[in-house]
């Protein structure tokens, strides 16, 4: 092989290796890190217990801590509730968008805004809608009876709504928009072809929106569920978990675990167990996308 | 010949550049929350910089709320900062700080004879191993705060114990209910974090319990009290996510007959643009069970000094200037914080601006949290236990306590393991 032939060969690679290394640096490597830390026991105030591997203890330790159980299930039903309903909700927005309505590209914009707000400061005025003093809510809803203003964070049922529909509220949006950028693909032909053929809206939207929609919808659904997996502000801002940690999600946890308590590894562990399952919940949605074609 | 005229006036310029700060003074980097009172503030550092004109303050300003600024702080002192310098502490971190190494220890500094002067309850949690990390600047203690006025109109004496805390507020809400729907019994902090806990201890302690034997039966009735008699009864379930401004806020409009809050309360009734009370609020220590005496939760704020600061010295300066009798008695004077001196607590000024100080059995006596460097991770275990507790009331007291004592002995067990 001459030296132009290893130089030819070797070109791609070079072309490759920044972004190569891009995602080695920020995605394997903290990924692996994490999977190494969830090994030890580390107890950041505790400096003289060193940091000893302990193999699968935390994991172990994690599968009896009915915290973490409660944590997991919370948000497996957080999950779930708040991306199908958002994906419902955002179809009927995108749907209604893509009619040729007055003012459609105001009304576009303005429906954005929910998503628009940082999730901090949103979370914070949802708090002090849902407050049972002066809460606009309870107002809308018991009108002039102060007395039978409720308390809807300070019970565990109410709380587990609240910050669902605030979540809800706050995506529904992001949804609308990408189902609204699919159904700009569909091509118009296909419709009047329909209409020809003497479908109603019904049967057009079952047999062309849908299927035409299937892979924007597939992405919603991924983008949403990772997202929802990582749930982290708004129950930091509304609840910080409570009441009787009815809203703990497992990010939460994880969190408080790592950087409240300094247990490095516990922390990591739970870390890694978040990562597992968008890990499987990606791979079934790429399948879906991809398997079709 | 130009080039080389050049060279020189930019070798000149870079020493002069590079000379300055070596002449200038010390800059110490101070890590505080947002205060509520940011002239006072400016006021005890301008007056710091002033005496020592070779020292300047850079004030680094974290969140409001003791756990984010907990985050904030540990985050800098895990990555070792050395811009770090001085730093506020919460009443429950210098032994977390001490262990961790964050904290420098002040023996050199803080002579015992010093530490004399202080109130002992408020040095004793600044202690950890004999040696001492932080100098308390000012305390917090759980004082009641009731209406005077619903009080007298029914005769009613200051409640001594629970039971009559809540028959009275039961007899008064009941006579009330024509004028005042919104009237609730008792208002104070029952949200699931670090307040729930200062909440519970006074109550376990007042039965002669201890927080961490969650099991032992005077803790366990005590925790059934407040689910059954003060959620259950007299207090609005909104007091379960309640922290100090909500729980404020209900007593501040007249909803509320009882309050338990911290000192700087008393202020904020005073003040008739901002309390429809004004002038018809009582002050007593908490109450007690039966045969048992009052508790009141100890809080407060220490500064410390960080163990990579590389000026240790002129911050020890700063917090003895801050910690002395002239600022303390300022800070009482201008915001109603409690001092930690008890020289201060004989002053007649300062009495008669801040009367909550008049319940000395509460400053002088008051119930430290456990001080140990895993507090955090204990601090959790309450705060899921108690909200879990109160917040059902067919919860399964018995097993929760037990499981709640069983994962604190296990942490705690880590400090003595080798």
């Amino acid at each position: 092989m001459g030296e132009g032939a290893v130089k030819r060969a070797a070109f791609p690679y070079l072309l490759l290796s920044p972004a190569f290394l891009f995602v080695v640096t920020l995605a394997f490597f903290p990924i692996a890190y994490s999977f190494w830390l969830s090994l030890h026991r580390i107890v950041f105030v505790l400096p003289h217990l060193g940091e000893s591997f302990i193999g699968l203890e935390n994991f172990a330790r994690l599968l009896q801590d009915t915290r973490a159980w409660q944590a997991l299930k919370f948000t497996l039903l957080f999950v779930g509730t708040t991306t199908l309903s958002e994906l419902f909700l955002g179809l009927l927005l995108a749907l209604a968008l893509h009619q040729p309505i007055f003012g459609r590209g105001l009304i576009r914009a303005i429906i954005l805004i929910p998503w628009a707000i940082p999730t901090v400061v949103s979370s914070q005025m949802w708090r002090f809608l849902f407050n049972d003093q002066y809460g606009f809510l309870n107002l809308l809803f018991f009108g002039n009876h102060p007395e039978l203003y409720r308390a809807f964070l300070a019970e565990p049922i109410s709380a587990m709504v609240a910050v669902m529909a605030v979540d809800i509220w706050k995506t529904t949006p992001f949804c609308a928009l990408i189902l609204l950028a699919g159904l700009q693909t569909i091509p118009q032909e296909l419709y009047e072809a329909a209409k020809v053929d003497g479908a109603g809206r019904w049967r057009q939207f079952v047999h062309i929106t849908l299927p035409m929609l299937r892979p924007t919808i597939v992405l919603a659904l991924l983008f949403r569920t990772l997202d929802a997996f990582r749930v982290f502000d708004s129950i930091y801002v509304m609840t910080q978990g409570g009441p009787a940690d009815a809203t703990l999600v497992l990010q939460f946890y994880g969190y408080k675990k790592m950087f409240a308590e300094g247990l490095l590894g516990y922390g990591a562990a739970i870390s890694v167990v978040i990562f597992l399952f968008s890990l499987v919940v990606s791979i079934f949605y790429l399948r879906l996308i991809f398997l079709k074609k | 010949m130009t080039r080389k005229a050049g060279i020189l006036t930019l070798t000149i310029f870079l020493f002069t550049v590079t000379l300055v700060p070596v002449k200038a003074q010390t800059t110490l980097t101070f890590v505080t929350w947002k205060p509520s009172e940011p002239q006072l503030w400016d006021e005890i550092i301008a007056r710091f910089e002033s005496h020592y004109p070779d020292i300047k303050i850079r004030r680094e300003i974290g969140p409001h709320s003791s756990t984010q600024f907990h985050d904030l702080l540990t985050q800098k002192l895990k990555n070792r900062d050395p811009e770090i310098d001085i730093f506020f502490m919460d009443v429950v971190w210098p032994a977390e700080f001490a262990s961790a190494g964050w904290a420098l220890s002040l023996d050199s500094f803080f002579s015992q004879e010093e530490r004399q002067k202080f109130l002992s309850g408020a040095i004793a949690p600044n202690t950890y191993k004999g040696h001492i990390y932080g100098l308390p600047l000012f305390i917090d203690v759980g004082l009641l705060y009731y209406r005077r006025d619903l009080l007298e109109k029914y005769g009613f004496s200051v409640p001594r114990t629970w039971q009559e805390l809540v028959s009275q507020a039961e007899f008064i809400l009941k006579q009330e209910k024509d004028h005042q729907l919104t009237l609730k019994g008792y208002s104070g902090q029952f949200k699931q974090y670090e307040g729930l806990v200062c909440n519970m201890l006074e109550f376990i302690k007042s039965h002669g319990g201890a927080i961490l034997l969650l099991n032992d039966g005077r803790a366990l009735d005590a925790v059934r009290f407040v689910r059954d008699e003060i959620i259950g009864k007299i207090a609005p379930r909104g007091v379960l996510y309640y922290e100090e401004p909500e729980s404020l806020a209900l007593f501040i409009q007249g909803n509320a007959i009882f309050h338990r809050n911290w000192p700087y309360a008393w202020r904020e009734f005073s003040d008739p643009t901002k309390s429809r009370i004004a002038g018809k609020v009582g002050i007593a220590p908490l109450p007690h069970f039966p045969g048992e005496r009052s508790a009141s939760t100890l809080g407060g704020w220490q500064l410390g000094i960080s163990k990579f600061s590389r000026h240790p010295q002129g911050a020890w300066k700063f917090i003895d200037f801050v910690g002395s009798p002239e600022i303390q008695k300022l800070i009482a004077l201008k915001i109603g914080k409690a001092p930690t001196r008890k020289e201060l607590y004989q002053v007649p000024e300062i009495l008669t601006q801040n009367p909550q100080f008049k319940v000395k059995q509460a400053f002088f006596g008051a119930d430290p949290r456990p001080i140990t460097p895993v507090y955090s991770l204990i601090s959790h275990v309450l705060q899921s236990y108690f909200s879990q507790v109160i917040s059902d009331p067919k919860s399964d007291i018995r097993t929760l306590a037990d499981r709640a004592t069983e994962e604190m002995r296990y942490y705690l067990s880590w400090e003595r393991e080798q």
